[in-house]
């Protein structure tokens, strides 16, 4: 009888286990959650919490203060879709009409080097509305991201795709419908993945100095009473939507980008 | 069968790209049917003369005109006339191999069931059948060439352009599609323009050969018929000499 030491294999697939990706996410989480327990032990409760405290407050939040999570996350979303149909639409027409471009590009890289809280206290001024405000804050600042990156995606676009499609002698419309548009979509879907975070970073800011109800307004009102667990509470919360978020995106994107394939670096 | 009105006339073309000077002073006719060799050696001036034909390139000089119409401008009269098989493949990667042929079609408005009742009969025609719906990056080369090929015929055009279609493919596919393709070209009896470097594809498939010489000039002529055909060491000992 041949004995086989069965602890090397074992090893590999716990090691293959812990770096696999589906894992990675609640390991790190786990990991954030134990620093935060332990920070909670040596801190006072209004410097760190700890993670039940928080947990029970982010219950709290999503029980009674349901409006301004959800008038957080609808601003979002409508500025993130308008963003990308308003930004697309300028990176094509940069790409397809050729005088427009060096004066909409020029345009929108001058507005990638306002800062963000210029435009936040311009609009405080400009809009009395405060949705109109964050409305206004989310698309100077999204827009640029999708306007440029769908112009370089055209222009990376292989000539021999345009002159093979270029042979039937089609429309301009087709050529868009049929040639441009199923090639940008991988672009438009890598801008969404990119910028959900930062745009989730700068409506809370928007709402902290130009709004009354929303996730920012409610986080300014607890820092400003020393609740820390709300603090928290509510950086978990936009931590998680955007996890969601991304994951949704990243289903879209296996989805509709069935047809590529992966590449995997040994 | 061959009529005397030509369906590609090039008349004393030039063509020049800054201070190079690509085609030369370049006259020749296609007739309806026939099927065109222009063989050369690398920067002969061959591609040039094919983006003349299907209009993606102007002359700086003379008179290109495809069915009586310039290919450089009047788009709409020659939509669906040129079907072009270009060196690489340049299948698009988010359609599969039936949609990829269907490319054509959809831009000449055919409506969509019959333009995949089309598609499916070409990719039969090419041996593609039971690649339909698979994406590029999931057939080898050969296969692509083949529906890319398929993609420039099904839509029916007057004239076909072979742009060096075999050169990036392995010897054995590469003899095996060129075979298939000859066959092909000849029942469908479509004019045919193809380019090549090598002599063998020629004398396959043309009627009628023009070796170029840099900057695009035809420095031999040979019209081959079976006879001809017979004897491939001469014809390509006389090309050579010339492309030497």
């Amino acid at each position: 009888m041949t004995v086989t030491s069965n602890a090397e294999p074992a090893r590999r697939r716990r090691l293959a286990l812990l770096s696999g990706e589906r894992w990675a996410t609640p390991i790190t989480v786990l990991g954030l959650v134990a620093v935060v327990q332990i920070a909670s032990m040596i801190a006072p409760p209004y410097i760190m919490p700890s993670p039940l405290t928080i947990l029970e407050t982010l219950y709290g939040v999503l029980t009674t203060e349901t409006l301004d999570v959800v008038a957080t996350l609808v601003r979002l979303l409508i500025a993130l879709a308008c963003s990308l149909v308003i930004g697309t639409l300028l990176g094509v027409i940069m790409a397809m009409v050729s005088p427009v471009r060096p004066y909409l590009r020029a345009l929108i890289v001058i507005d990638t080097g306002i800062p963000a809280v210029s435009w936040i206290l311009v609009a405080v001024f400009w809009f009395k509305n405060p949705e109109h405000r964050i409305f206004f804050i989310l698309l100077v600042i999204l827009v640029p991201f999708y306007a440029l990156n769908i112009l370089d995606g055209i222009r990376a676009m292989p000539k021999d795709w345009v002159e093979m499609y270029e042979s039937f002698r089609p429309s301009r419309w087709q050529v868009f419908r049929y040639l441009i548009y199923p090639h940008i979509v991988p672009y438009i879907l890598m801008t969404t993945k990119s910028v959900f975070g930062y745009a989730t970073r700068m409506i809370i800011f928007a709402e902290l100095i130009g709004a009354a109800v929303g996730a920012g307004a409610r986080m300014g009102m607890a820092q400003a009473t020393f609740h820390m667990d709300a603090v928290l509470a509510w950086t978990v919360l936009l931590v998680a939507f955007t996890l969601v978020a991304q994951y949704s995106v990243e289903l879209l994107e296996r989805r509709m980008l069935k047809w590529r394939p992966e590449a995997e670096l040994r | 069968m061959l009529t005397d009105k030509p369906i590609i006339k090039i008349q004393n073309v030039s063509c020049k790209f800054g201070d190079f000077l690509a085609v030369d002073d370049l006259s020749f006719e296609v007739r309806p049917s026939e099927i065109v060799a222009l063989v050369g050696k690398t920067g002969a001036g061959k591609s040039t003369v094919l983006n003349l034909v299907m209009g993606s390139l102007r002359p700086t000089q003379g008179q290109v005109q495809v069915e009586g119409f310039d290919p450089a401008s009047s788009s709409p009269e020659l939509r669906g006339k040129i079907g072009v098989s270009f060196q690489n493949d340049r299948l698009l990667p988010w359609r599969t191999a039936i949609e990829n042929v269907e490319i054509g079609m959809q831009i000449l408005k055919v409506p969509p069931d019959k333009s995949a009742q089309q598609a499916a009969d070409w990719l039969g025609r090419v041996k593609m059948e039971t690649a339909r719906d698979k994406y590029p990056h999931e057939l080898s080369g050969g296969m692509r060439q083949r529906v890319s090929l398929a993609r420039a015929l099904v839509i029916d055009p007057a004239i076909l352009l072979l742009d060096e279609s075999f050169s990036q493919l392995d010897p054995v596919t590469s003899v095996e599609l060129r075979k298939d393709v000859a066959a092909l070209v000849r029942s469908v009896r479509k004019t045919c323009l193809f380019i090549t470097h090598r002599i063998e594809d020629a004398i396959e498939m043309a009627d009628r050969i023009l070796v170029l010489a840099p900057p695009a000039r035809i420095a031999l002529e040979l019209a081959l018929d079976d006879q001809a055909r017979r004897n491939p060491g001469s014809l390509r000992e006389q090309i050579e000499k010339v492309m030497q």
